[in-house]
């Protein structure tokens, strides 16, 4: 009787469930829409004269597509070898890093040695220092060193990455024993066992992690916009800012470079949006 | 094994790390310290530097404007933070039933601000924000909700409430992401037992839902903790710090020391006290999650 009884409660709630999931359905669309128009927005304005940016009542969609917006960012502009600087800053350093914290993370995951509990918590601890409060020290070294106006100045720092060291040591302590000490009894040595054996089974660690590199480096805008002065030495983020104009900002421009910005890691993220969920999830959650 | 494998493998290690360790020490270590240095100088960056002990912290401690930074940014946390894990829980759970279609769109569209570039987003804010003739008051005018335009961008309390939106839009689905990932770990038995038992979907939410991601939600409490003090890229293009610095936050003002006026020494002060502000958050949020495994 008690389980018939319950049995056409569970029924009625699965009724009630269709309502439900068309609410939450029409909620999540409204959400999506408004977390898209700002995109939306921008993808429009890019394609609108200057005039037509600021006017009542608003201009969804340009009446005539300005596509020489794209065309003076490319010639005037020096758009083409800013994004170039863009694509070899993030490859560069993202590819570099990833060697580099893969190499550490293994040695914290499979190798005995001395000092090694003690070096893992300096590792620990150097998540707390804010890259912000060294940009002043930094920025005098560099004069010294030649590094201003380089792109490698935006690399150098990025490459000592803790937390990707922390991201790849999960991933080396899922490497079976057995399959290194094979290794080591035909022969191998170390680093060949390093790159023959260990980099070709972390293939799915080096995409969570290359993705979040590649996005982070990507969109950097602070330390960037304080060491790139002359225009073909910029990235896209600070390229967009230096734009601006006291008197007269060309905000069409400024719309068709984000966009070109935009654009480019949009597709890139589509494609390894698993892995970008994943790892960014992994990273908060253990990292 | 032989002993040279043995010697390969009590060096190897040491020469994995050391790339972490050099970069480190070079562009980390070294920098923190030579800010502390410097934090007891006056200096403009190129000349000579004084020595003149805590003057550059009893000014910084005298000044209007760090408190104002420091205050600027727990308002811009108040603004959004609850109000963003209030949504982002609603949302998680929404897309964490299983009867829910379309669960990957969503969740991407929701993730998309997040890894769109900020300088990119901010701009567009700029025109959607614009007094005279933004998206924002032109739609609320031609809807009759409002007669006179908000000054989204021209009055203290409305710039902070812009940059609070903005940063809600860009943060809202990784934060929904993060509690997805706590609420998977929540049996559906219980909720289908809840129901059972006469609960309302309300109810569940409130005394299934919330406690079992309680740390979930203290986790991205923390984390944006540490990003709303570090906030400079969205009051930077959107608003300068402006009106009256009412947006201005702590890397706002390093930046503007530093960088913009060359006041290296003063800068490092302010440098300092963010490092140890930063470094007090971390360490508490590693007691809080200390039992985690």
């Amino acid at each position: 009787m008690e389980k018939a009884m319950k049995l056409q409660h569970v029924k009625h709630h699965e009724g009630k469930r269709g309502i439900l999931s068309v609410t939450t359905f029409i909620i999540m669309t409204l959400v999506s829409l408004a977390t898209m128009f700002p995109l939306f927005w921008l993808f429009s304005s890019s394609l609108k004269d200057i005039s037509e940016i600021f006017v009542n009542p608003p201009m969804w969609v340009p009446k005539v597509f300005h596509w020489e917006n794209f065309t003076e960012l490319f010639v005037n502009r020096k758009f083409g070898i800013i994004t170039w600087n863009s694509f070899l800053l993030a490859t560069t350093s993202t590819v570099v890093a990833l060697v580099f914290c893969s190499l550490a993370g293994f040695a914290f995951a499979k190798y005995h040695f001395k000092g090694k509990n003690f070096l893992f918590i300096m590792v620990l601890a150097s998540l707390m220092i804010p890259h912000e409060a060294t940009m002043v020290p930094l920025f005098s070294i560099y004069k010294g060193m030649g590094l201003i106006d380089n792109i490698w100045g935006v690399i150098l720092p990025d490459l000592a990455n803790a937390f990707g060291i922390f991201f790849m040591r999960q991933y080396c302590s899922a490497l079976p024993e057995e399959m290194l000490e094979a290794a080591r009894i035909d022969g191998c040595t170390e680093f060949k066992l390093f790159r023959r054996i260990v980099l070709p089974n972390l293939k799915s660690g080096f995409a969570g992690l290359g993705i979040i590199l590649f996005v982070k480096q990507w969109n950097n805008f602070l330390w960037p916009s304080v060491i790139l002065r002359s225009q073909e030495n910029m990235t896209l983020s600070v390229a967009l800012k230096a734009l601006e104009d006291s008197n007269n900002t060309p905000y069409h421009l400024i719309m068709a470079g984000s966009v070109i910005s935009v654009v480019p890691l949009l597709i890139i993220v589509l494609i390894f949006q698993k892995q970008l969920i994943a790892g960014m999830i992994e990273g908060a959650v253990k990292g | 094994m032989t002993s040279r494998l043995n010697k390969q493998l009590k060096i190897a290690p040491y020469i994995y790390i050391s790339p972490y360790f050099i970069l480190f020490f070079v562009f980390s270590l070294y920098p923190i310290l030579y800010s502390i240095y410097i934090s007891f100088t006056d200096w403009n960056g190129s000349g000579e530097k004084t020595f003149i002990g805590f003057e550059n912290y009893v000014q910084l401690f005298g000044d209007k404007n760090f408190w104002l930074s420091l205050w600027n940014s727990s308002i811009i946390f108040l603004m959004y933070v609850p109000l963003m894990l209030f949504l982002g829980l609603i949302f998680a759970s929404m897309l964490n039933s299983n009867w829910m279609v379309g669960k990957g769109f969503f969740r991407m569209a929701l993730f998309v601000p997040n890894f769109v570039s900020v300088v990119a987003v901010s701009f567009v804010f700029v025109l959607l924000l614009n007094t005279q003739n933004g998206l924002f008051n032109s739609v609320l005018r031609n809807i009759g909700l409002i007669d006179n335009p908000i000054p989204w961008l021209e009055s203290p309390w409305w710039a902070r409430i812009s940059v609070s939106i903005m940063v809600l839009y860009r943060w809202l689905g990784y934060n929904m992401l993060l509690l997805m990932t706590g609420l998977q770990n929540i049996s559906k038995d219980l909720y289908e037992a809840a129901y059972v038992d006469g609960a309302t979907k309300i109810k569940s939410f409130f005394f299934i839902t919330i406690p079992l991601v309680k740390k979930m939600l203290l986790f991205c409490t923390v984390l944006s903790t540490i990003g709303t003090f570090s906030l400079f890229t969205e009051p930077f293009i959107l608003t300068q710090g402006g009106p009256l610095n009412s947006t201005l936050t702590p890397v706002l003002m390093l930046y503007t020391e530093s960088f913009q006026n060359f006041n290296f020494g003063y800068a490092s002060s302010i440098a300092v006290c963010f490092f140890i502000l930063m470094m007090t958050i971390s360490l508490i949020q590693m007691r809080v999650f200390d039992d985690k495994e």
